[in-house]
């Protein structure tokens, strides 16, 4: 077994011109955590999701590596948050997409897939061996429904 | 001082003296291309040294300067632990907000709070716990945060040159040299505050008068709470009992025989205890080491390394005759050579990293001692190395440790600060700064 067995080979996708506010809206609406984001030739290059939201609303200063640890000393109201939203929300969502998150062959071990599912988190994009071409994706309820249904 | 090593024998086929020369050289010129990490360079350096001959594994340790390496591991554990509470948070927001958020006001009291910050702590420290701040205020303001991060980069290298403390080079020569913290204090610190505000003054010229800000920005920044940024009121006690300990350590130790290092691992000692003392032994476990994590291992082992290189280099007499023939070229002229000695220290410190060249420069300094005379008469000597080195570190990128991490900061924050442009401007201000202390050296004490 490996991980093309448990993926879903036909996720819905994000393209890398998309614009924030439509994504946000589209992910909002349809309450996914993460979607890929895969370019006109069906290459992936990351991923998008509520997690990215949350980075675009909160202090840069904070997010950031080796920014700040606790900010308790801010108050900010929910249209605060809005209005810093709101000043990037023309703008494509690869700037704030997730591109380092680790990918799988569809020949992975099916264990050592669900290990890094354990261990990441979040939904694993499986790319083919030898080009960036997004075969499926593997989230905690495609993984579950296989194991449950065997 | 000097020499518990044997003779050492023909190495390799190669003369000892060419052997340490060759092996100083080759770790320079490593250390320049970060082909590797410095502090894995330097080891393995002083390795050879043992390995190759040059000392013996007993004179390697004698090389070692423990005095530097306690003082730096003793601050970075208190500031380390220190850092928990918010205190830095607060004095950033408190300091901007004492303006009304004023774009250049903030600029010019980060500044000042960076400079006493470097003065008091490593710098390297400051600038780490001031840069976030400082974005989280420019962002707020809708600002560029480069002119803040420039200026934080100066006021890091100033202010660290003021003290005993503040910088690893003076901790080098202090040590060495066996000076106080009163020492450095009031020969140091009256020139930091001409150059501090003097730097202001271009940093005004160049982006002072374009920053501006809405009022409703502005605003944002006033809505901070700084109170509120002390996470742990019972550790910032803590911290700031033993702080003032460790200073008044540091300005009294020196009469009763307290080595820095001495006072810097006993406030650490006292700190540690305090912070732990109502912890159980699991709870103490993790406190204890996340507190030792806070300890910068590479720069100790870099200077474990670099201390054994140098000594390796000293111990054949190559640097003493460095020395004669620099002095030969200033005609055993102390003005010269004082003179000579801070601008080579500044342009070399803003181009290679200070600390290989100010360990090189203490052995080569205290080998002119004998043409001068006393030690007493050498001192404008090492007045000058420390400025020298410190102050030219502005003058890069590269030039100081503290430059690199705001550099890499502003990168993460998507306002980097590019090298040539930096140097374009840091260069000249640098210059300008050696130049006042050039002036303040030749009327004080030559």
């Amino acid at each position: 077994m490996s991980a093309a067995s448990i993926m879903d080979p036909n996720p819905t996708v994000l393209k890398p011109s998309d614009k924030i506010s439509k994504a946000a809206l589209y992910i909002m609406q349809h309450r996914y955590r993460s979607l890929p984001v895969v370019d006109n030739d069906g290459c992936y290059m990351g991923i998008f999701g509520v997690n990215c939201l949350l980075r675009l609303v909160l202090p840069r200063a904070a997010i950031m590596e080796q920014g700040l640890e606790t900010v308790p000393f801010i108050h900010e109201t929910l249209a605060d948050l809005h209005s810093r939203l709101k000043d990037v929300e023309d703008k494509p969502i690869t700037i704030c997409m997730h591109d380092e998150i680790e990918t799988v062959p569809p020949d992975y071990p099916l264990v050592e897939t669900l290990l890094l599912l354990y261990r990441t988190k979040c939904s694993i994009p499986v790319v083919e061996t030898d080009s960036c071409k997004l075969l499926g994706m593997i989230s905690y309820w495609d993984a579950g429904e296989k194991i449950l249904s065997a | 001082m000097l020499l518990t090593t044997n003779p050492a024998n023909i190495i390799f086929g190669i003369d000892p003296t060419l052997f340490a020369s060759i092996l100083f050289v080759l770790t320079y010129l490593l250390i320049i291309t970060e082909w590797l990490n410095r502090a894995i360079i330097a080891l393995a350096a002083a390795c050879l040294m043992v390995l190759g001959g040059v000392l013996t594994q007993e004179a390697a340790v004698q090389g070692i300067d423990f005095n530097t390496l306690g003082l730096l591991t003793g601050m970075m554990v208190i500031v380390g632990i220190t850092k928990n509470c918010g205190v830095f948070q607060y004095l950033a927001i408190w300091s901007a907000k004492k303006v009304n958020a004023d774009p250049w006001g903030i600029l010019v009291m980060l500044v000042m709070v960076t400079a006493i910050l470097s003065a008091l702590l490593d710098n390297v420290t400051t600038v780490l716990l001031i840069a976030p701040v400082t974005l989280l205020i420019t962002d707020a303001l809708k600002i560029s945060a480069y002119p803040y991060l420039f200026a934080e980069i100066f006021a890091s290298n100033i202010g660290g040159s003021a003290t005993l403390i503040g910088d690893p080079p003076n901790i080098m020569i202090g040590s060495a040299v066996g000076l106080s913290f009163n020492d450095f204090l009031f020969n140091l610190a009256p020139i930091t505050l001409i150059i501090l505000p003097l730097t202001l003054i271009p940093i005004y010229l160049i982006w002072g008068r374009k920053l501006n800000s809405s009022p409703e920005h502005r605003q944002q920044v006033m809505n901070y709470q700084e109170l509120e940024a002390i996470t742990d009121v019972r550790l910032l006690k803590q911290s700031l009992f033993v702080i003032s300990l460790v200073l008044l350590g540091f300005i009294l130790g020196h009469d009763y025989h307290l080595q820095p290092a001495t006072v810097a691992m006993s406030g650490a000692a006292l700190l540690l205890v305090l912070n732990n003392l109502t912890q159980n032994a699991e709870e103490q476990s993790k406190t204890v080491h996340k507190s030792f994590c806070e300890v910068e291992w590479i720069t100790i082992f870099f200077f474990i390394g670099l201390f054994i290189v140098v000594y390796g280099l000293e111990s054949t007499g190559i640097l003493e005759t460095i020395a004669h023939w620099i002095l030969g070229k200033t005609n055993n002229d102390l003005t010269a050579t004082a003179i000579a000695i801070m601008w080579v220290s500044a342009i070399a410190s803003a181009l290679v990293d200070n600390i290989p060249f100010v360990a090189t420069m203490i052995p080569l300094i205290e080998s002119m001692q004998s043409s001068f005379g006393s030690p007493e008469q050498i001192m404008p000597l090492w007045w000058s190395l420390a400025l020298g080195s410190c102050l030219g570190g502005n003058g890069s990128l590269i030039g100081a440790s503290a430059n690199l991490i705001v550099a890499g900061f502003a990168e993460r924050a998507g306002q980097p600060i590019r090298f040539l442009p930096f140097m374009l401007i840091a260069f000249p201000l640098m210059l300008l700064s050696i130049l006042i202390s050039s002036i303040y050296l030749y009327f004080r004490y030559l």
